[in-house]
């Protein structure tokens, strides 16, 4: 392989990375406030809806993707209510946000566009090359030219390192997903932490995938998310927790899908699925390498009732 | 006398249940003051209102004076109230240092400033004589350092008036004198604490003044110099006792369980085993003696099945056990009152007749065909009847197990596993948290069984419990038996001395 | 008194459910310029108004039931088998394999279609099982990872290896081996009668034997159940290789009865709809049946509702999403213990009225 076809390969795992990177920061945020949210594949569904109707209405990217951050949200308030007030079960629930979410997309999308064939497109946001940067040789061009959203999500994932690690804010935040009744005792607002994580967790999702019909690809498709939500979900225990393991595991992901596309392309007489198989089946082997067994957050998944006797 | 802490007509209700019923106490700058009650007497409760926890329905709180409304913890806090509860609420995955500061608002600034953060506590922790490492994760630190922990953060935090809840309950004798001077250490300094505790020694030797508390009211307050532990026991439960000494047995025969230099995960002094001898014969109990965390979890599940030891031989009925599953043990008829009830003795989401069926329907008696097909009608009437036998309190053998009360949990469990006809019966912790009357049941059940020839293996960290029950005493600390005495006037001085590791 | 007021509570919360999301559902119609009773009246008239199309419903009703059981019966055991989708197409594409190539005919070739769909569901069903057990992993996400695999590779069957000419389509299979109409003129084959016969043994299992006794168990308390001697990892091993069994014959009995062929598109959605009906019909496995031929009506009247109304099809996939929030909520809302201070006030109020 040569040089030439190495660089593409770095730039395409950056490229897939992303989306994913930022559902699994969503993720990451929720969990890290002891909320399981598996509803992630439809937070970014919805997500990816909004920034495509946006962006091909206003013709700007940047409102598509606040528009798929505020469209993650409203979504999953409806999670954070359920599963914070009403102590609902969070992967039922979680479930139920990932059967309404695309069906709230594909509704809208047939309400707006109608069910014509033809494509509506979006014109995708620019890159900007960092002066200076980008004109390092072949290094430069990879990681100091692409657009603004690939250096705000990495930018996110040393944010959220520092937060969690350094910040009192963090500290605070992750006795809540760890021992919550401890956390309420100091004072730490247990409920409201909840429904921040909530807040977070459904605005780097919708991001996530507002990402996809912004940066990634012209045109809004059902199923444009194809797994990604579940990949993060995969991604953020394999990380292990943290900003770092979560960046690494989704390079890694990142990585297996730019494989599959360069092997699909280059068309070695084998049916082009077994290469599409390939993130599927990295994440599911990653996995039973890793393993997942007493990791995690203390009390991630389990409901806090206040005056519980 | 500056006072410090002033609750008028405080009541609370849960439903229709009042947990706290027009309750008024004071407490002073500089005192300790001991609030005495049996289990579910409201003193948890009472203090959750104080601490902001829950609302009271009715009654107001003054706090140095001015009247408060404590409507969040951080109120409370904010107040100077400070509590260490009595299960830590400590943060397992992270430092000492970590915990302390963990909800600060003191002081300012984005990031945490380790430095000077460090210099505080260390001031405070050698002011009061509280020694924590700072750098240790919690779960790698002992009980007792845990508890300077709470105390250590409480005061980081401000906290001019401590409540203890029974803090003495988890630490050896040597660590809770380490916190009584603790405790007289902050009261020269000016601080007041509430010490919650049923262990009357402890209670007069720290307190200066003792509140008494039943069914969520106060009976009354008295000085410390006037009483004596009698006349607070009776106050304590309204009753005279009629102490129960049932009557001691020697057992002989085969011994149905045999266990020699068992091992279990040794390294670890507070959950394994270094090499256990001991043997239950049929018609006695072996009573556990030792503080919480010694082994005993773990010996209790060794002795059922739910793991196995690394090292040496367990016999059940003079046959060597060697695959430790819970399944084998029950077919040897060994039953199990484990130590967690609603974790690992019941389904609560079943009813009670299921949960009383739990390991039978297989049974001829509940089912045709080897489980084919259950009968419905014999679970349900064998549900009545022992609901009837056992004295559980429910609307209906329908019900879930959830809903019950602690005590009525504990006697399904025990039902369960008595009507099983078991020849060994380990019972953890059988009467924790169990009011007056129900832990008289559960004791004349397993002396029932007993007298019938089971086995039974009592562990428990109440001491007065193994006392009152054991034919034979074994102390267990750090995994190891310390010693064995005939329940027959046992020594009770050389018990808790050797509870100690001596 | 107990079980009866248990049962009130479980089936109000569904029904209460339902009629909310239609509100929402009448109202999205409206906001669409649509007259939402006439839409309604049109989405009922299509799915039940004649005998036909009463067939047609339970038709469409039949690989749901599959699936929600699949979904059901795993639940039953405390694990998330969200992969039934993926154990469904396998045992779809499987059993086609099977008779393609073997080039069985007639009542043979239809039982080992179905036999060979079971095996290869149950066996895709057992490997996100064999990795909780084993590796402590999350069951969820593995058997989602499979769902996309086992689509990709009925992909490559229909696209590369068993292509019928130029469409990317298998060949249908032979029409000796189509499952029957079991009456004339109602569109509904022997595959519903397979599924009602699987829910009723799944019923049975679970609330008639000691088996099915202790596997609710696990389902409910895995510590207890292991400390009162149950085998635990072997439970929930099986509850993952039955819950892949039903999808894998749901599959295979789907393909013989209404399908035919290896499609692209082909399932999609049945396994998440299916783990909607489970929850919906609270994880028992006839009011499962019944909630997945609700849904089927759903979809088969929304149709008619299009053509007459113009409401686009996709408000029935709305409708049936807003069920399962509400009424998920909604049994989360009556366990807490204010709805229980509350349901006593309101009762009591009663009792003293009735004094």
């Amino acid at each position: 392989m040569n040089l030439s076809a190495i660089s593409s390969i770095i730039l395409a795992t950056v490229r897939m990375c992303v989306p994913v990177l930022l559902i699994a920061l969503a993720e990451l945020y929720s969990e890290r406030a002891g909320m399981v949210n598996i509803g992630l594949e439809g937070l970014a569904a919805i997500g990816a809806l909004a920034g495509f109707m946006l962006t091909y209405t206003t013709g700007s990217t940047w409102v598509g993707i606040l528009a798929g951050a505020a469209a993650g949200i409203l979504v999953n308030m409806i999670y954070a209510f359920a599963t914070v007030s009403l102590c609902a079960n969070h992967t039922v629930y979680g479930m139920a946000i990932n059967l309404l979410a695309p069906a709230l997309a594909s509704f809208i999308y047939r309400v707006a566009f109608g069910n014509g064939s033809s494509l509506m497109q979006v014109e995708l946001m620019r890159g900007i090359g960092i002066p200076g940067l980008k004109d390092i040789p072949f290094l430069g061009p990879l990681l100091f030219d692409q657009t603004p959203m690939v250096y705000l999500t990495f930018a996110l994932v040393i944010f959220t390192s520092v937060f969690f690690n350094r910040s009192k804010a963090g500290l605070n935040y992750k006795s809540v997903g760890e021992h919550p009744k401890a956390a309420a005792t100091l004072g730490i607002n247990v409920t409201g932490t909840k429904y921040l994580s909530c807040v977070i967790c459904g605005a780097l999702a919708g991001i996530g995938g507002a990402y996809l019909t912004t940066c990634y690809s012209t045109t809004y498709t059902e199923g444009i998310v194809s797994g990604r939500g579940f990949i993060a979900l995969a991604a953020v225990i394999f990380g292990r927790w943290t900003g770092g393991g979560v960046l690494l595991a989704c390079l890694f992901f990142g990585l297996c899908d730019a494989l599959q596309i360069r092997l699909q392309v280059s068309s070695l007489g084998v049916p082009y699925q077994f290469f599409q198989m390939i993130p599927y089946v990295a994440t599911v082997v990653v996995l039973a390498i890793a393993g997942s067994k007493k990791a995690g957050p203390k009390a991630n998944g389990k409901p806090y009732r206040k005056e519980e006797r | 006398m500056e006072e410090m802490l002033r609750m008028e007509h405080i009541s609370k209700r849960f439903g229709s249940f009042y947990a706290n019923k027009d309750v008024n106490l004071t407490v002073n700058r500089g005192e300790v003051l001991t609030i005495l009650g049996e289990n579910g007497a409201g003193k948890s409760t009472l203090m959750n209102i104080l601490i902001g926890l829950y609302q009271p329905t009715e009654g107001k709180i003054f706090f140095k004076g001015k009247e408060e409304r404590i409507d969040s913890p951080s109120q409370a806090v904010k107040l100077g109230i400070g509590m260490v509860h009595q299960h830590f609420m400590l943060v397992e995955a992270m430092t000492v240092f970590e915990n302390i500061i963990l909800g600060d608002k003191r002081s300012k600034g984005v990031f945490i400033d380790r430095e000077a953060r460090r210099r505080e506590i260390l001031e405070l922790s050698e002011r009061y004589g509280l020694d924590v490492e700072l750098d240790k994760l919690i779960t790698e630190i002992a009980v007792g350092a845990q508890q300077r922990v709470e105390i250590l953060k409480a005061l980081y935090h401000g906290a001019e008036l401590l409540i203890l809840d029974e803090p003495s309950a988890a630490l050896t004798d040597i660590e809770a004198e380490g916190l009584f001077a603790i405790m007289h250490k902050l009261v020269d300094e000016g601080k007041s604490i509430i010490f919650i505790s049923h262990k009357m020694r402890e209670v007069l030797h720290i307190s200066d003044r003792i509140t008494i508390l039943r069914a969520g009211e106060v009976v009354t307050t008295v000085k410390c110099s006037e009483t004596d532990g009698q006349k607070l026991a009776n106050l304590m439960i309204g009753r005279e006792l009629s102490s129960s000494q049932y009557e001691k047995k020697q057992a002989g025969g085969q011994p149905v369980l045999k266990l020699d230099g068992v091992r279990y995960h040794e390294q670890s002094k507070h959950n394994g085993l270094a090499g256990i001898t001991m043997e239950v014969r049929p018609g006695e109990i072996v009573g556990i003696a030792g503080v919480d965390g010694n082994g005993q979890t773990q010996l209790a599940q060794v002795i059922t099945g739910v793991i196995a030891p690394e090292k040496g031989t367990l016999s059940l009925k003079g046959k060597q056990v060697s695959v430790f599953d819970p399944s084998d043990f029950i077919e040897n008829n060994v039953s199990h009152v484990p130590e967690d009830r609603n974790l690992q003795g019941l389904v609560g989401d079943m009813s009670i007749s299921d949960n009383l069926v739990l390991k039978a329907t297989g049974s001829g008696r509940f089912s045709k065909g080897r489980g084919l097909l259950l009968r419905p009608k014999a679970i349900r009437s064998h549900a009545l009847e022992l609901a009837g036998e056992y004295d559980i309190r429910c609307t209906s053998v329908d019900q879930d197990v959830r809903s019950l009360s602690g005590g009525n949990q504990q006697k399904v469990i025990l039902a369960r596993e008595l009507e099983s006809g078991p020849e060994l019966l380990v019972a953890v912790h059988p009467t924790r948290g169990l009011d007056i009357g129900a832990t008289r049941f559960v004791h004349d059940q397993m002396i029932e069984a007993r007298d019938k020839g089971v086995g039974i293996l009592l562990i428990s960290a109440d001491f007065d419990e193994i006392l009152e029950m054991s034919d034979r005493i074994l102390v267990i600390f750090e995994g190891q038996i310390m010693g064995e005495y005939s329940g027959q006037n046992p020594p009770i001085q050389e018990i808790s001395l050797a509870m100690t590791g001596k | 008194m107990e079980k009866l007021k248990r049962s009130l509570t479980g089936f109000l919360v569904p029904v209460l459910s339902i009629l909310l999301a239609f509100v929402i559902g009448a109202i999205i119609m409206a906001c669409l310029g649509a007259n939402p009773f006439a839409a309604m009246a049109a989405l009922f008239q299509g799915a039940f108004g004649t005998v036909a199309s009463v067939g047609t419903t339970l038709n469409r009703a039949s690989p749901l039931i599959f699936t929600a059981l699949c979904a059901c019966f795993a639940y039953k055991c405390g694990v998330f088998n969200l992969g039934g989708e993926g154990q469904f197409l396998i045992g779809a594409t499987a059993a086609f394999c099977a008779v393609h190539l073997s080039g069985a005919k007639g009542i043979g070739g239809i039982l080992l279609a179905l036999l060979v769909g079971i095996a290869a569901g149950g066996l895709w069903g057992m490997i996100p099982g064999i990795l909780k057990i084993t590796r402590g992993l999350n069951e969820m996400i593995i058997s989602i990872m499979l769902n996309y695999v086992a689509t990709l590779f009925m992909g490559v069957i229909y696209t590369s290896w068993i292509r019928d000419a130029n469409t990317p389509q298998t060949p249908s299979v032979d029409d000796t081996l189509k499952l029957s109409r079991v009456i004339p003129g109602m569109r509904f084959t022997w595959a519903l009668i397979i599924a009602l016969g699987v829910g009723l043994l799944l019923y049975y299992f679970l609330y008639w034997t000691s088996p099915g006794f202790k596997l609710r168990a696990v389902g409910l308390n895995m510590t207890a159940s292991r400390f009162n001697g149950f085998p635990v990892n072997r439970y929930i091993l099986m509850s993952f290789l039955i819950s892949g069994a039903i999808a894998g014959l749901g599959g295979a009995s789907d393909l013989l009865g209404t399908q035919f062929r290896l499609i692209n598109g082909y399932g999609s959605g049945y396994g998440f709809d299916g783990v909607a009906m489970a929850l919906i019909g609270q994880l028992h496995p006839i009011a499962t049946i019944i909630v997945a031929i609700f849904f089927a009506a759903l979809r088969v009247g929304a149709t008619s509702m299009q053509v007459a109304t113009g409401v686009p099809t996709s408000v029935s996939d709305i409708i049936q999403a807003l069920v399962i929030v509400f009424s998920v909520a909604g049994m989360a809302l009556t366990k807490l213990p204010e709805f229980e201070a509350f349901r006593l006030r309101v009762s009591g109020k009663k009792e003293k009225e009735g004094k």
